[in-house]
């Protein structure tokens, strides 16, 4: 961890343009929840349709994917990470930092409203809100560490992350069972299923295999993209 | 060539004064030294020209041509995907005589893989142009701010159209050969490419709104498919909940937030009368005009965008 690092990271995350869609995603969910609980649909049932299709389906991703490349792939995209990797400075700390700011940033951009949302809804019946805040923390967590690994491989990584997040997760995962197995979602709901006693929220991943693939995907993009940072060589990509 | 200079290029630099213009008596007169470079001396095309040339080099460019091939895995790869329901549905055609993809519905079905494709290439067509800000340069040429705008619009249109027709194309060309039981179905094949229009103009025209807000090539993708996200996340959320009311009407309205469920509801199914490819029914009757409209004003208001984004970026 290395103060002046996250700072920098931090100011490139909130302070420009990105701040307005890491904002837009969790007022879209907030602005849902009103609207449902104004028409009367505030059941239990709804709202974790709610949760899972949106929350965690579409927001969690996309905070992950905006945040997690976010604090890295600019820097890479115009050069001006030479000066950091120029710097002595252990490279695996770059990554953690940076990761760190990541995970900070879904975390509160994302858990807190899933919370306030499903809280609107139906308060802290049957353990929905706070089941699935956990689910939105662990999962984009996990999201965050992914997309800056990526971040650090590949000069395209926000277009191979949304064909991961849309693609494989979306369409690959709801036609065939076993791609669920390697999703961050399903692994998030299973999460959630655990805390909540939902009978409308039903995952089929045990959860010892979720909670032992959330953390070794979290640990091991860290630790990849602090190897990558390592052998890092800035190459002209058109 | 008549007007190679008199002095051989590379020899002693004498200024030579450019034309005999009127100069002043006194003070520091400019001039323009004529090192020996070539001139240009071929026909001059215009502003037409030039505009297609920029819309050809921009298409060029969006499917990754002339770029490294790093740069042309994503579009084709893409392009792939499209091909293949139209390839299965042939196969599945030619062995056991039954259709296996729609025509109109082929955009809504494959509506994340066209997402995708105008999030990961739009950026492309104008953020490099705005991030190394070499719109001056452009500008300065015959080609004006409307031009280039036009010919950045067309570039992603004839892209996402390619994108939609060739694989509706191929199905309807095999659906021929196959020879199936029955007429084929011609009028359901002109629906779908009238859709493909549609389809393209409407995301071309958003997607490169939307990502000429951001010089940053990441940035521009995310924004992009993060709003298409959200439009289709909303649409079905919120027709799902009017439809657990009963409120079937407003159910269709909610599905118009998603643009291919706008544009299926205005083009095959409003204008040609095919079945809707949403799960629910469109609103009917002013429900067809209020699409229709709707996707008007929004082609028209991304455009109204862009020309005030592009009168700002090229007065920097």
């Amino acid at each position: 961890m290395n103060g002046v690092i996250a700072g920098i990271s931090y100011r490139a995350l909130l302070g420009r343009r990105r701040i307005w869609l890491l904002v837009l995603l969790p007022a879209v969910l907030l602005a849902l929840a009103v609207l449902l609980r104004v028409i009367g649909a505030d059941g239990e049932r709804a709202t974790v349709e709610l949760m899972r299709t949106f929350a965690i389906g579409i927001m969690l991703p996309l905070l992950g994917l905006i945040a997690g490349t976010g604090v890295i792939a600019p820097e890479i995209d115009d050069g001006t990470v030479i000066h950091l990797l120029a710097k002595p400075i252990s490279r695996p700390v770059i990554a953690q930092t940076k990761f760190l700011v990541a995970a900070s940033v879904v975390a509160l951009f994302a858990t807190v409203p899933t919370f306030l949302a499903a809280y609107l809804l139906i308060g802290l019946e049957s353990g929905v809100a706070s089941g699935f805040a956990l689910a939105a923390l662990v999962g984009g967590v996990a999201y965050a560490a992914v997309f800056m690994l990526l971040g650090v491989i590949t000069r395209h990584a926000v277009t191979i992350g949304i064909a991961y997040a849309v693609i494989w997760e979306g369409l690959v995962g709801n036609l065939v069972p076993g791609a669920r197995r390697f999703s961050v979602q399903q692994w998030a709901q299973t999460v959630a299923d655990q805390v909540s006693s939902s009978f409308f929220l039903s995952t089929e991943i045990a959860l010892g295999f979720a909670a032992t693939a959330l953390l070794v995907v979290t640990v091991g993009a860290v630790a990849w993209a602090g190897l990558r940072l390592r052998s890092f060589s800035l190459t002209g990509d058109e | 060539m008549s007007d190679l200079p008199a002095s051989p290029p590379g020899g002693p630099v004498n200024p030579v004064p450019h034309g005999s213009g009127p100069r002043g008596p006194a003070g520091p007169v400019g001039v323009i030294h004529d090192i020996g470079y070539r001139h240009y001396d071929g026909p001059r095309l215009g502003r037409g020209p030039a505009t297609v040339a920029l819309a050809v080099h921009t298409l060029r460019g969006v499917f990754g041509l002339g770029r490294p091939a790093r740069s042309k895995i994503i579009p084709f790869a893409l392009f792939g995907i499209m091909m293949l329901p139209a390839v299965v549905s042939i196969a599945v055609m030619a062995m056991v005589q039954q259709r296996a993809m729609e025509y109109t519905p082929y955009a809504t079905i494959m509506q994340p893989v066209l997402a995708i494709f105008l999030a990961s290439q739009s950026p492309y067509a104008v953020a490099p142009d705005l991030r190394f800000r070499v719109l001056p340069l452009y500008l300065s040429r015959p080609v004006g701010l409307w031009d280039y705008v036009g010919a950045k619009l067309a570039a992603m249109a004839v892209a996402m159209f390619t994108l939609l027709a060739v694989p509706l194309t191929v199905l309807y060309v095999g659906e021929l050969l196959v020879d199936m039981p029955g007429p084929p179905q011609t009028s359901e094949y002109l629906a779908g490419m009238a859709g493909a229009v549609g389809y393209a103009v409407l995301l071309a025209s958003l997607g490169v709104a939307i990502a000429s807000f951001t010089p940053r090539r990441g940035l521009g993708v995310a924004s992009v498919i993060a709003l298409y996200l959200l439009a289709s996340g909303v649409s079905t959320v919120v027709a799902a909940v009017m439809e657990s009311v009963n409120d079937y009407a407003a159910a269709g309205w909610a599905w118009l937030i998603n643009p291919f469920f706008l544009v299926d509801a205005a083009i095959p199914v409003g204008l040609f009368g095919t079945e809707p490819a949403a799960p629910g029914a469109y609103p009917t009757g002013v429900g067809v005009a209020a699409a229709i409209v709707l996707m008007l004003a929004l082609i028209a208001l991304s455009m109204v965008a862009l020309i005030a984004r592009y009168r700002k970026a090229a007065s920097r």
